[in-house]
């Protein structure tokens, strides 16, 4: 008798992949997907499409508004500012600054975090308690503050802020992964490798890190999107990017003084850093969204 | 209760031992003499910095430094400001008042606001008001604040010239400094003016308020709403539906005090970013608040301001933090049960 059904071919998704199902559902998470993709590759690719040099000055044609302005010109699409400098090429480059940075800084501090978070998860008792107290401090100083601090400490300029945000973002990484080791460490499968022999360490590796890897990803979403607009923060209030670079907060700043005469140079910045700020958000909420289908499912 | 505050105090004192370790250990890290750092006096001649050495404990151990500089603490000698050679602790008295103006309107505003439209959000869940307050929150917190701050004195102050755009009050109403609070000052004061200089008053808090509560508004739209949903699937409300009370009774009478509780509980962790915020919005709208002192002090590398600031903010975010505990604590008995260990 053949017994065809006795053995069916069944493919279980990993994790993650479940996760990108999930997460490609809804129409509006894959646009902000798209629009973070394309931040992505801006920044890597800007020195190659921006059409002039972000601080070549063209002396003849100095606050020309947008092109789609009377007064506008093409070859200039989005104006120019008080020292004629192209405002496209600018917002292109300020891309790998204040969004390129952003990644770098949340990634450094993911890692750091993540390291100093799982092996606290591995310790119990005095210590533990005592981090936990000790980041709840930290976490109780606005992040700007500790910014300031950390920038008097080490002086002004762009990577000493950069240093000084991964500093402000490391507690939130140690908060959640030591709370998602120390969930996963109670779970039944983590019993079955530990009766196997395995060591904490094999186990954190092997067993927990696949399985909390999609909630570090979306915190980091969240610290992303903070980290863009700490740096523009930084930016705008003269302590971050120094004079030339195109930083979107420090273009920001630039255009104050001329806010009435040339409004695009304040709003278009200011766009660009909510559109990235958006972008980032979307894709962090689809994930969040994702990783809550997959739980009830 | 009696643990619950003993815990909180303890939690306190803890905080306060690291924070005065940070900001005794920040007169190390900074640049310059860590004995010019902690005192402020620029300019003293080699004599009086040996005094002021002798004075600070300078030559016993690092122990016995940082209890010295405890005690000085405590006497209220937070050292001189570097750039205006008046007592740090005076600067803070100057300024501190303003932000917690600033600070506690925006909260209420961010509350009265965002509280009622999250709850609105889930009641109509997965309808299109819910998607379109969705959206409105997620734009709300990915603006940069001081963008909206330019843009709020373009729109508000300039083109329609309804509210003003910079400063506390109108110069022209003289308030005698009493309790530092403006607005309790003003009442107290004896000025023929006072409801003018009142009216004033509230007409230049009210746009720096709100855009400092936009951000905060809009989590407190999305905790409001999360926590209304889980109310509304829970039994108790099952139970009043079989009963047969009306939606708007259930809402009224058993969702929206429960759901309160749990975004009361939030509202202290909330308190740092608004801090983070207000300090930005007091340099956009020249506030005169601490937050603006400190970004001011940076520029012109007074390390004892910043000291001094960073105790006196993170002290005052503290307070607020343990004073919402507590309120959620007397609110909701089930977070005290758990404190004392239920049986």
């Amino acid at each position: 008798m053949a017994r065809d059904n006795i053995y069916q071919e069944e493919e279980f998704p990993s994790p993650l992949v479940q996760l990108w199902f999930y997460f490609r559902q809804s129409p509006v998470v894959k646009v902000g997907f798209g629009c973070f993709i394309f931040l992505c590759l801006l920044a890597i690719f800007s020195p190659f499409i921006s059409p002039y040099s972000p601080i070549e000055n063209h002396l003849d044609s100095i606050l020309l508004p947008p092109a789609w302005d009377d007064n506008g010109d093409v070859s200039y699409l989005l104006g120019t500012d008080n020292l004629g400098r192209d405002m496209l090429s600018r917002l292109i480059q300020g891309t790998s600054l204040t969004f390129g940075l952003s990644f770098i800084v949340v990634i450094i501090s993911l890692v750091i975090g993540v390291v100093i978070g799982s092996l606290a998860a591995l310790t119990k008792g005095m210590k533990s308690s005592f981090l936990n107290h000790f980041l709840d401090v930290i976490l109780s100083i606005p992040s700007l503050l500790m910014a300031i601090v950390i920038v008097a400490i080490l002086g002004p300029g762009l990577s000493n802020t950069l240093w000084a945000i991964v500093i402000v973002l490391i507690p939130q990484f140690i908060h959640i992964t030591r709370n998602a080791v120390e969930e996963e460490f109670n779970k039944d499968y983590v019993l079955a490798s530990r009766l196997d022999g395995a060591n904490s360490l094999r186990i954190l590796y092997y067993s927990i890190f696949p399985n909390i890897v999609e909630k570090l990803i979306s915190q980091a979403t969240l610290a992303q999107s903070a980290a863009i607009l700490d740096i523009a923060t930084l930016g705008f209030l003269g302590l971050g990017a120094p004079i030339p670079m195109p930083e979107w907060g420090a273009m920001l700043a630039n255009g104050i003084d001329l806010f009435y005469i040339a409004p695009w140079t304040v709003y278009l910045p200011g766009l660009a850093i909510l559109f990235s700020v958006v972008a980032t958000n979307l894709v962090g909420e689809g994930m969040r969204h994702a990783l809550k289908a997959r739980k009830e499912n | 209760m009696l643990l619950f505050t003993l815990r909180r105090f303890n939690l306190f004192l803890f905080t306060m031992v690291l924070l005065t370790i940070l900001s005794f250990s920040l007169s190390f890290l900074f640049p310059g003499e860590q004995i010019t750092n902690i005192s402020g006096k620029i300019n003293a001649s080699p004599e009086s910095i040996e005094l002021i050495a002798l004075h600070y404990g300078k030559h016993e151990s690092i122990l016995s430094q940082y209890w010295i500089y405890l005690n000085h603490l405590f006497k209220g000698d937070w050292g001189l400001s570097m750039t205006s050679q008046l007592p740090i602790l005076d600067e803070i008295y100057n300024h501190l008042p303003a932000t917690i103006e600033l600070t506690i309107s925006a909260l209420f505003i961010a509350m009265i606001v965002g509280i009622p439209i999250g709850f609105i959000a889930a009641i109509n869940h997965r309808k299109k008001s819910d998607d379109l307050i969705l959206s409105f929150a997620m734009i709300g917190y990915s603006i940069p604040i001081f963008w909206l701050g330019l843009l709020a004195i373009l729109i508000f102050s300039i083109q329609l010239g309804w509210l003003p755009s910079a400063g506390q009050i109108s110069l022209l109403y003289e308030i005698k400094q009493i309790t530092g609070i403006q607005f309790i000052d003003i009442l107290l004061s004896d000025s023929p003016y006072k409801w003018q200089a009142f009216q004033d008053a509230s007409s230049h808090i009210l746009l720096p308020s709100c855009v400092v509560a936009l951000a905060p508004a809009t989590i407190f739209i999305r905790l409001a709403r999360t926590s209304m949903l889980n109310v509304l699937e829970t039994h108790y409300i099952k139970a009043a539906m079989a009963k047969g009370l009306t939606f708007r009774q259930i809402i009224y009478r058993h969702a929206i005090r429960n759901a309160m509780v749990n975004v009361i509980r939030d509202v202290g962790l909330q308190f740092a970013n608004l801090v983070t915020l207000a300090m930005v919005t007091e340099v956009i709208f020249s506030w005169p608040g601490i937050g603006r002192w400190l970004i001011e002090s940076i520029y012109q590398r007074d390390y004892t301001a910043i000291q001094g600031g960073l105790l006196a903010l993170s002290c005052f975010i503290f307070l607020v933090h343990i004073f919402t505990d507590f309120v959620y604590a007397t609110l909701n008995p089930l977070a005290r049960e758990k404190n004392r260990g239920s049986r």
